[in-house]
């Protein structure tokens, strides 16, 4: 059995898995929000766990950041956004949801069949989340690919970094403090060109239902 | 070897969990009672009930068949057989050979089937409304129910549910594992599915629009009807038993002796009552899902259930 | 050789601000934008003089940005069509289609454009490198709807979209190939510097190594526009203003490959050249298929262009997998590709902004309106369908006879016969436009006539290119090669 770190590791993978997933289940701009801030609350938590056990301060800032950029503040601006977009509450996705819960179960199954080499090699106690991140990118993914408003393929994305982050913080305990900032700089960049081109939709289509951005098809 | 004292206690075991089981039901309806701000009524109305329908005559309709009358019975046998099966006092059970997680399975849809049918059998289309319903909720949830405690499994190495419990109590650890949590998370869920309380069903609603096994029961009438309510009381006791039992297990005898079956009863009623507390308290929070959601939230368990697989089968 | 590389990528950097701060936008703005990315340029050939003289150059803590040849190569491409677009971009010139305010967002945004794919081809540090690409697509995705109209508004969401999804997901093959690194050598500020890699590469996990360079591949690759993941570029690059498409068609496809290039070869020491050739040759081969077969039905030039770039970025793909005579046919189309694909979409905007339209049905009589723009845009179709005495046909022979070489006698086949049918789609779309009558409404002779020179440059610069390049360009492609294959 794992030791007590381990095993607190893997629940907060758990808990930042199941709100990526909550994705899939809640339809409704809100309850995206709600669950990406929660995903990144949960993840600010996993980062300052592991800045517990292995005493780096650096992962401290990290956490941090994570707590007040993605937690607080990317989720504010969503909220403005919903609310400046308005618009139907919830569209129909391309898959419903229960087939999209179920899908999502068998992605996550899949992340760890293709994160074996890796828990192979690695030696840390965090290594068990590491399917767990995976599987949450595979997720988000689906997310993406699946769902027709503009808006909450903005949050699969998001949800998309958290993964990846996450993946990073169980595989090597986060990465070089000067990347990390680039790697934030270019989230808070992308995160609000996105929002830019979002509103653009909004005012050349009156919409933002992907479905409607179909003009150029050839 | 299975003693005489053995077959004894798993026979008390049986007839324990079906005198306790309308008292439980009475103690759920009593505090959602209180909560919602009436007075209601006290904790063992449901034996009342339960000897009113006994003695009232049966009317069976004329468009009914054999099915009809038989249904009754067979629910009421194979919930009863389950109670054999299910650790609600002591492990190891005489009865470990032959029951274990999927013989459980297999009789709780026995059950679930042939109400199903009974439903159908006089032709009303109340019944047949609520016996579709009810398969649609049992599809999902019935694979859940074995995949939830298949996770368990995967950690104590075999499906037998004693052991399971044997195992958790040996392991105190593992029982905040992220599988166990997972697990627990889909169990709750499907438990709720499973006995038609809120938020899939209404059980206290007779509305043709929100209700699944009252629709199934409508023409049902004396003591065919008091034998598939017991049946259905059991059921939720079953539940908790194996939602108390498996994730939370001290207090369960593992020896024979008067002084840990005592305490085995004291820890059942406790856990019975906690659980019954929360649901209530559940019930009076959640609205009614409509029934289209229903699957969805099924999924849900469904997948919390996978998970669990996945995340126990890693950190074995 | 410090100045050198500040000059190499302060200068669009510095055009952009210049762009910011001077507010209203003023035709000197431009101007000076032009004469740095000259600087740039001329900064970037220094650089690699020095580098063919033997030098190695590294700058920044735990010498994050290093120059190469294969860097030098890339740089100078770079800089090449950044130079190019920025003379021949709005806000220098008298334009009746962009406003100043248009004006002075394209040099700012085209400036930061430059500047991060020059800090990506010159970042010794892995991670650094796919900071600089992940801004790339933030640079260039507010350019794409300069003009706002549907189309393009739902092109840059696209854009955006499929490639920070992409770069996402090179992301993750960054961090598994640094997971591996730390889990050998141990965390250390240099653990991401390329050089590192190479060297503990033998001893890395060729699983985890191969998992890592899947990733790398999807992710980059959808930068690169390969297909599958193409889906966005044909969209991209038609809606784009024209020097916005010359630069992402010419050289920002080019910088995506040079990072699949960077970790093929940790790659290759890692598991051995098997697996990552095969991949890079089935994607190559899905994505000249692809763009094959879609050049058939297309209406709209730029969006022929586009898929064009498909077609050679699928073939420099090809190339790659092809051992090390495939990487130096490949770098040498890369330079070919830069030159013709920024001379033919600045062309593409002159006509656009004499003609009004994108459709080639109603395009007609070019050679006999506008006579230098038309011939040299027959002659880069000319170039682009591969045939002599332009480069890109230079480039394709040593291709495939290094398929040859390498015992892919079926699939050098099979990427002939895909390029053939992109040739005939291309030049039979091509004739109606070159000649016909002028229509109506459309005024005849060239404007702006001193813009022709860079691009009447560009055509001598592929002939020249075709009969083998200057001495010193062989000897970068040499080395580069050298590099990118080892």
């Amino acid at each position: 059995m794992d030791s007590a770190f381990g095993q607190l590791a893997v629940l907060g993978s758990s808990l930042v898995l199941m709100c990526g997933l909550t994705l899939l289940w809640r339809r409704g701009s809100s309850a995206h929000i709600a669950a990406f801030a929660a995903q990144s609350v949960a993840l600010a938590a996993t980062a300052a766990l592991i800045a517990v056990f292995t005493g780096s301060r650096e992962l401290w800032l990290v956490a941090v950041a994570f707590l007040g950029l993605k937690g607080v503040l990317m989720p504010i601006l969503l909220s403005r956004m919903d609310r400046r977009l308005g618009g139907p509450r919830e569209l129909e996705p391309y898959v419903n949801t229960a087939t999209s819960l179920v899908i999502g179960g068998l992605l996550v199954v899949l992340a760890y069949i293709v994160t074996r080499p890796v828990l192979e090699v690695s030696r840390l106690p965090t290594r068990s989340g590491m399917p767990l991140a995976m599987g949450l990118i595979f997720v988000s993914l689906f997310v993406i690919i699946s769902r027709k408003k503009a808006l909450t393929q903005v949050i699969g994305f998001l949800a998309l970094e958290n993964g990846i982050a996450l993946l990073a913080m169980l595989g090597t305990y986060g990465i070089p403090f000067i990347v990390e900032m680039g790697v934030f700089l270019d989230a808070l960049m992308g995160f609000l060109v996105m929002q830019i081109v979002i509103y653009r939709i909004q005012e050349t289509f009156e919409s933002i239902d992907v479905e409607q951005l179909n003009r150029l098809s050839q | 070897m299975p003693s005489p004292a053995g077959y004894a206690v798993a026979i008390a075991q049986a007839a324990l969990a079906l005198l306790l089981a309308p008292g439980l039901v009475g103690l759920i309806r009593l505090f959602k009672a209180r909560l919602q701000n009436r007075r209601g009524a006290p904790v063992w109305q449901p034996y009342l009930e339960l000897r009113k329908l006994f003695a009232k005559e049966v009317v069976v309709s004329t468009n009914a068949s054999w099915l009809f009358r038989a249904a009754p019975f067979v629910v009421f046998t194979s919930t009863v057989a389950v109670a054999f099966l299910v650790p609600v006092l002591a492990v190891p059970s005489p009865f470990d050979a032959v029951g274990d997680l999927l013989v459980v399975v297999y009789l709780l849809l026995l059950g679930t089937f042939f109400l199903a049918l009974a439903g159908l059998d006089p032709g009303s289309a109340f019944g047949g409304m609520g016996s579709s319903r009810e398969m649609t909720v049992a599809a999902l949830s019935e694979p859940t129910v074995a995949l939830a405690i298949f996770a368990l499994a995967l950690g104590a190495g075999s499906t037998n549910l004693g052991q399971i419990v044997a195992r958790t109590m040996a392991d105190p650890a593992s029982a905040v594992s992220p599988g166990y949590l997972l697990a627990f998370g889909a169990l709750f869920v499907v438990t709720l599915a499973e006995n038609g309380r809120l938020p899939v069903d209404n059980p206290a609603t007779h509305l043709e629009l929100t209700m699944i096994h009252e629709a199934m029961i409508l023409e049902y009438s004396g003591r065919y009807l008091a034998l598939i309510e017991w049946a259905a009381w059991l059921k939720v006791l079953l539940f908790f038993s194996l939602l108390g039992n498996l994730f939370v297990p001290w207090g369960v005898a593992t020896a024979l002796t008067p002084a840990s079956l005592g305490w085995a009863f004291a820890t059942l009623i406790a856990k019975l009552a906690v659980l019954g507390v929360v649901l209530a308290v559940f019930e009076t929070r959640v609205a009614k899902l409509r029934l289209f959601r229903v699957p969805e939230l099924l999924a849900v368990s469904f997948v919390l259930a996978v998970l669990a697989i996945t995340v126990s089968f890693l950190v074995r | 050789m410090r100045l050198t590389y500040l000059a190499l990528v302060g200068a669009p950097l510095a055009a952009a601000l210049a762009a910011a701060l001077v507010r209203p936008y003023h035709r000197g703005v431009g101007v000076a934008g032009a004469l740095l990315a000259t600087l740039s340029l001329a900064a970037a050939l220094r650089l690699t003089g020095q580098v063919l003289a033997g030098a190695a150059p590294t700058w920044g803590p735990s010498d994050m940005m290093r120059v190469d040849a294969l860097s030098a190569l890339l740089a100078v491409c770079v800089a090449f069509v950044a130079a190019l677009a920025s003379w021949l971009g709005p806000g220098i010139g008298r334009d009746e289609h962009y406003t100043p305010a248009q004006a002075r967002r394209f040099r700012i945004f085209s400036g930061l454009f430059a500047f991060t794919m020059l800090i990506a081809v010159t970042a010794n540090n892995v991670a650094i490198m796919w900071v600089a690409v992940e801004a790339t697509t933030i640079a260039s995705a507010l350019l794409i709807p300069l003009h706002v109209s549907k189309a393009s508004v739902e092109a840059s969401w696209k854009y955006i979209l499929i490639g920070s999804v992409g770069i996402a997901l090179a992301f993750v093959g960054t961090v598994l190939g640094y997971f591996d690194y730390v889990h050998l050598a141990g965390e250390r500020e240099s653990a991401l510097n390329w050089t590192s890699l190479i060297a503990a590469a033998p001893s890395m996990h060729p699983r985890v190594m191969a998992l890592s360079f899947v990733f790398i591949v999807i992710g980059y690759g959808t930068k690169a526009g390969l297909a599958p993941m193409h889906t966005w570029l044909p969209d991209a690059h038609g809606e784009a203003p024209a020097p916005l498409s010359a630069m992402m068609s010419g050289v920002l496809l080019a910088v995506a490959l040079y990072a699949i290039i960077r970790w093929k070869v940790v790659v290759d020491l890692t598991v051995g050249p098997e697996l990552p050739d095969r991949l890079l040759l089935v994607l190559g081969l899905a994505s000249l298929a692809v763009a094959a077969l879609s050049l058939v039905g297309q209406r709209q030039y730029k969006r022929l262009l586009a898929y064009s770039s498909i077609e050679h970025t699928g073939l420099m793909c090809v190339g790659l997998g092809l051992g090390p005579l495939g990487v130096f046919a490949a770098l040498l189309h890369l330079v070919n590709h830069a030159v013709v694909k920024g001379m033919m979409f600045l062309l593409s905007g002159r006509i656009l902004d004499r003609y009004r339209t994108t459709e080639m049905g109603e395009i007609s009589g070019l050679l006999r309106t506008m006579p230098v723009t038309g011939g040299l845009f027959a002659a880069g179709m000319l170039a682009l369908a591969g045939l002599p005495p332009f480069g890109i046909f230079f480039s394709k022979f040593l291709l495939v006879r290094a398929g040859f070489a390498t015992g892919h006698a079926w699939l050098m086949a099979i990427v002939l016969a895909l390029l053939l049918a992109a040739v005939v789609a291309m030049l039979t779309q091509i004739n109606g436009m070159l000649y016909g009558a002028r229509p109506d409404g459309v005024r005849a002779g060239e404007t702006r006539r001193w813009g022709l020179v860079p691009l009447a440059l560009c055509a001598v610069l592929l002939v020249a290119l075709g009969f083998g390049g200057f001495g010193s360009l062989q000897t970068l492609l040499d080395r580069a090669a050298e590099i990118a294959s080892r």
